[in-house]
C-alpha cells in the first residue's frame, strides 16, 4: 500500500533540493526570465567559427615590400604572357579613334 | 579567413562579432523583458530597448556557412564544410576518423 504524502512536505523538500542545488525555488511556475541568465554565452565560440585568415606571399610582399619576396606563380604567369605576347597573341592594341573600333564595323 | 572571403561570408563575420559585443546587454533586457515579477512598464521599456538592437546583434541572424568556400547551403555543421569540400577533404584524408564507407 501506498501513502499518499502530503502536499506541504513535497513542497517542503523541493524547497529543500533547493537550496542543496543551487536553483532558485519557484513552486508557481511563474516565468523569471532565469533561463536568461543560466544560458552559456554563445557570441565567444560563434566568433571562433571561421579560421583566421592565413597569410599567402602577394600579403607579406603587400604588408612588406622592401623583403623583395619572389612569388613563383605570378612569376610563372608572368613569363608565360610574354611569351604569348612574343607570338603575337598578346591583348589587342586599343582604338585610336571611332573609326578604328572595331564596333563602328559591326552590323546594326 | 582561410578559405574563400565573399560578401556573404564577411556579412556574418559581421554579424558574428555583432552578436558577441552586445550579447551580455541583450541578456539583461531579455532577462527585464520576460521577467513576470517585474511591473509592466518595465517590461515594456526593455522591450523597446530589445527592439532598438541592430539587425546584427541577434543570435538569428548568424548562419553557419562552408569555411572553405562560403556556400550557405549543404552544410555539415560537425566539420563547417559544404558538403562537396567535405568529400574532397574526406577523401583526402584531411577529416580524421572520417572514411569512405564500403560493405
Amino acid at each position: 500500500m501506498s501513502r499518499v504524502v502530503a502536499p506541504a512536505r513535497l513542497a517542503a523538500l523541493t524547497k529543500l533540493r533547493c537550496s542543496i542545488f543551487n536553483t532558485s525555488y519557484n513552486p508557481s511556475s511563474v516565468r523569471t526570465g532565469a533561463k536568461y541568465l543560466k544560458a552559456r554565452l554563445r557570441g565567444p565560440s560563434m566568433v571562433k567559427y571561421y579560421p583566421p585568415k592565413t597569410f599567402t606571399i602577394q600579403d607579406i610582399n603587400r604588408m612588406f615590400p622592401e623583403m623583395n619576396l619572389v612569388d613563383e606563380a605570378e612569376e610563372t604567369r608572368l613569363e608565360d604572357l610574354r611569351a604569348l605576347k612574343v607570338r603575337g597573341k598578346g591583348p589587342p592594341k586599343k582604338a585610336k579613334t571611332a573609326a578604328d573600333s572595331r564596333r563602328a564595323a559591326r552590323k546594326k | 579567413m582561410g578559405g574563400r572571403l565573399n560578401a556573404r561570408v564577411a556579412r556574418d563575420i559581421a554579424a558574428r562579432n555583432g552578436v558577441n559585443h552586445n550579447e551580455v546587454l541583450r541578456r539583461a533586457y531579455l532577462f527585464v523583458a520576460r521577467n513576470q515579477t517585474l511591473s509592466p512598464s518595465v517590461r515594456y521599456q526593455a522591450q523597446l530597448q530589445l527592439n532598438n538592437f541592430g539587425r546584427y546583434t541577434r543570435p538569428g541572424t548568424v548562419k553557419n556557412r562552408c569555411t572553405e568556400t562560403g556556400r550557405g547551403r549543404g552544410i555539415l555543421s560537425e566539420f563547417g564544410l559544404c558538403r562537396f569540400q567535405f568529400r574532397l577533404k574526406a577523401l583526402n584524408n584531411e577529416l580524421p576518423g572520417v572514411k569512405k564507407a564500403s560493405w
